[in-house]
């Protein structure tokens, strides 16, 4: 099922939860809403089910406005963080409920839940009560509970920040395997941007309420649009330094007190025809800048901090008084103190302009090149 | 190895000591209630006239018998019981759960009636149910209750639930607060209407405080004193409660018989601890603080 969002307010009060949110997931489409907390991410997820009201806007399912549809009437199933499962019911009334309510025939609700319960691993829990089983069999009790009606929409809350790392990375692979084989449309809540890359095909990020880019992972990543989706994806984050923009006759340049660098003439004019101001951030990502040889270097810098990470060792550079973080192979043979000569990927330096957060490398169509 | 002996007998001790003073007492009225006279703890002559209210009226036909007394103390129990219980739990939902103007106001509002001291209000009560009592139909005659006016069991009832539903209602909001609201959210996506999410998924869930509040209202009930004796006519009119005879033993004129009331105040009793036996674990429940085990 396809859903479009249009212009969706949520105003609690005077705080605005979701502000003027345009969104549209394709059938079959896994799509994660990212954010830092507080962004509005569950709100959406709330206003998707028809637990909140939007304040103002239209949620169509398949060109169908269902404002006024209430949670029972939309056909979807959600997994919560808590996973909300019904205490006083074993494992076999949890999955059972929603047939139970949708009045299924007694044989077929047997069938339907060993069916989904044998999907998700829990085929022999069935007679327990949530209270006796683990972290991880309680999640994928909402699993099949949110399976067993065949929704056509399946709606995520941070279902694994309860969950240890391993498990947490296992239901990842799981959920994601699911979603394909079932071919359900997905809208999967998370403040984990490793969970939103690895299993969306989309990401949507938000902040203080407001859509800030919606892309496939890549494009979030190789080209950011705003200064926050360059700051919030990626791990370790993007470097930022502040940078004097200078255009000569031989060139573009970008300066500060400690190197200088010159950028190609495309992305040189792409920027100045989106009215790059004098003072810009340009931002570039740990793994684009190396260690190069004294000749080829664009600047030096002193060796302040060594993160070994095992397979690349994160290093921090101090230059005047900048920081600069940079992944090199393991292992990294420098010593603390030494100095050593740096070189950044020019190509994938990305500039903001600092008044407006914005790319000043984004083309026509709004995404930064 | 003595130590870890050491600290368990101490608190067996520490707990036997009151426990002993109690049952102490409590060994007294037993004996006492089958004695004709009594030294100490020690019988000068085992007897059971005292017990003999239970089959024939002391002071003459024209007072009550103890089981109308005693049917009519069950029925204002459970009556005030039910109301309390039923009222408390619906307002403690909507408290918890819904926002509306007046909310707090309610809720202090609430608190404060329960600090209030409930004597101050006799007597503008009774007005009030004097002026119930005029109310053709639910005033008077009302089978089993009488009615809700003056003097009737189902007025003393409702006076009763008054006076507890500010501290019945807390209880049910705190029980109401502690369930997570995606639990209501995901039956809501489950498919269920609003009512059947209160009954079937929020209702089972707070058993132990739809327990607590049962007991603790029904023991209020049960050993109410002051209430009874000033809403109705008294120990010998047709509404009076067991706390209410009992007082027909203790008079200024004849001197009063302690045997006798020793084996009322036993009859009082025996539903009470019935009552402590069969809901320990409930009670225990609602000290530790809710269930244990919850998602």
């Amino acid at each position: 099922m396809k859903i479009a969002l249009e212009a969706l307010n949520k105003h609690f009060g005077k705080v605005k939860a979701v502000d003027n949110l345009d969104l549209e997931i394709g059938d079959g489409e896994f799509v994660a809403l990212l954010g830092p907390s507080g962004c509005g991410k569950t709100t959406t997820l709330l206003m998707l089910a028809g637990i909140y009201k939007p304040t103002s806007g239209h949620i169509c399912f398949d060109d169908r406005v269902v404002n006024h549809l209430l949670p029972k009437e939309r056909n979807i199933g959600m997994v919560f963080q808590s996973y909300a499962l019904y205490p006083h019911m074993t494992t076999f009334d949890n999955i059972a409920y929603p047939l139970k309510l949708k009045r299924v025939r007694r044989r077929e609700i047997k069938e339907r839940v060993q069916k989904s319960a044998d999907m998700m691993g829990i085929g022999d829990l069935l007679d327990r009560k949530p209270a006796q089983l683990s972290g991880g069999q309680q999640q994928r009790v909402a699993l099949a509970r949110a399976l067993v009606k065949e929704p056509a929409i399946l709606l995520f809350d941070e279902p694994l920040s309860n969950l240890d790392a391993k498990l947490r990375l296992r239901m990842r692979g799981e959920i994601k395997r699911l979603q394909e084989d079932l071919g359900v449309t997905a809208v999967y809540v998370t403040h984990d941007q490793v969970e939103a890359m690895t299993m969306a095909s989309r990401i949507a990020l938000m902040n203080y309420g407001v859509l800030q880019t919606y892309g496939t992972p890549n494009q979030l990543y190789d080209h950011p649009d705003t200064f926050f989706v360059a700051g919030f994806i990626g791990a370790p984050p993007m470097n930022f330094l502040e940078m004097t923009f200078e255009e000569r006759e031989n060139g573009f340049y970008l300066k500060t007190q400690a190197l200088e660098i010159r950028i190609s003439a495309e992305r040189g004019a792409l920027a100045k025809q989106n009215d790059i101001p004098q003072r810009v951030i340009m931002g570039i990502r740990p793994e684009s800048v190396s260690i190069v040889a004294e000749r080829d270097g664009d600047f030096k810098a002193e060796v302040h901090l060594i993160e070994p990470l095992g397979r690349e060792d994160l290093v921090t550079f101090r230059f005047i008084d900048e920081e600069i973080r940079v992944l090199v192979p393991a292992p990294f043979d420098g010593r603390i103190g030494e100095t050593i000569c740096l070189k950044l990927d020019k190509e994938k330096a990305h500039l903001f302009n600092p008044e407006t957060e914005v790319s000043v490398l984004r083309t026509g169509n709004g995404r930064s090149s | 190895m003595l130590r870890s002996k050491l600290k368990p007998a101490l608190a067996y001790l520490v707990l036997i000591v009151p426990s002993s003073l109690i049952i102490l007492g409590f060994l007294w009225l037993l004996i006492t209630s089958f004695s004709t006279r009594v030294e100490g703890l020690q019988s000068l002559g085992w007897t059971l006239n005292n017990w003999r209210f239970l089959w024939e009226s002391p002071f003459g036909p024209q007072y009550p018998s103890i089981w109308t007394v005693t049917l009519n103390t069950l029925v204002m129990s459970l009556i005030m019981t039910l109301i309390v219980v039923v009222v408390s739990s619906l307002t403690g939902y909507a408290l918890s759960r819904m926002k509306f103007p007046g909310r707090k106001g309610f809720l202090s509002l609430t608190l404060i009636l329960h600090a209030f001291p409930s004597v101050t209000l006799l007597i503008p009560i009774y007005f009030v149910l004097l002026w119930i009592a005029k109310i053709p139909l639910i005033g008077r005659d009302v089978p089993l209750l009488g009615g809700f006016g003056y003097n009737t069991i189902g007025g003393v009832a409702l006076v009763m639930v008054a006076f507890q539903l500010p501290f019945g209602i807390w209880i049910m909001k705190g029980f109401f607060d502690n369930i997570s609201w995606d639990m209501e959210r995901s039956a809501l996506i489950d498919g269920a209407s609003r009512f059947k999410v209160w009954w079937q998924i929020i209702m089972p869930n707070i058993k132990p405080g739809i327990a607590a509040l049962s007991i603790f209202s029904f023991l209020t009930a049960w050993n109410a004193y002051l209430i009874p004796l000033t809403f109705t006519a008294g120990r010998a009119g047709k509404s009076a409660v067991l706390s209410l005879y009992l007082q027909n033993f203790i008079s200024e004129s004849v001197m009063t018989e302690w045997n006798a009331v020793a084996a009322v105040g036993l009859f009082q009793l025996v539903p009470v601890v019935l009552f402590f036996l069969f809901t320990q674990e409930a009670l225990l429940n609602i000290y530790s603080g809710g269930k244990k085990g919850g998602v």
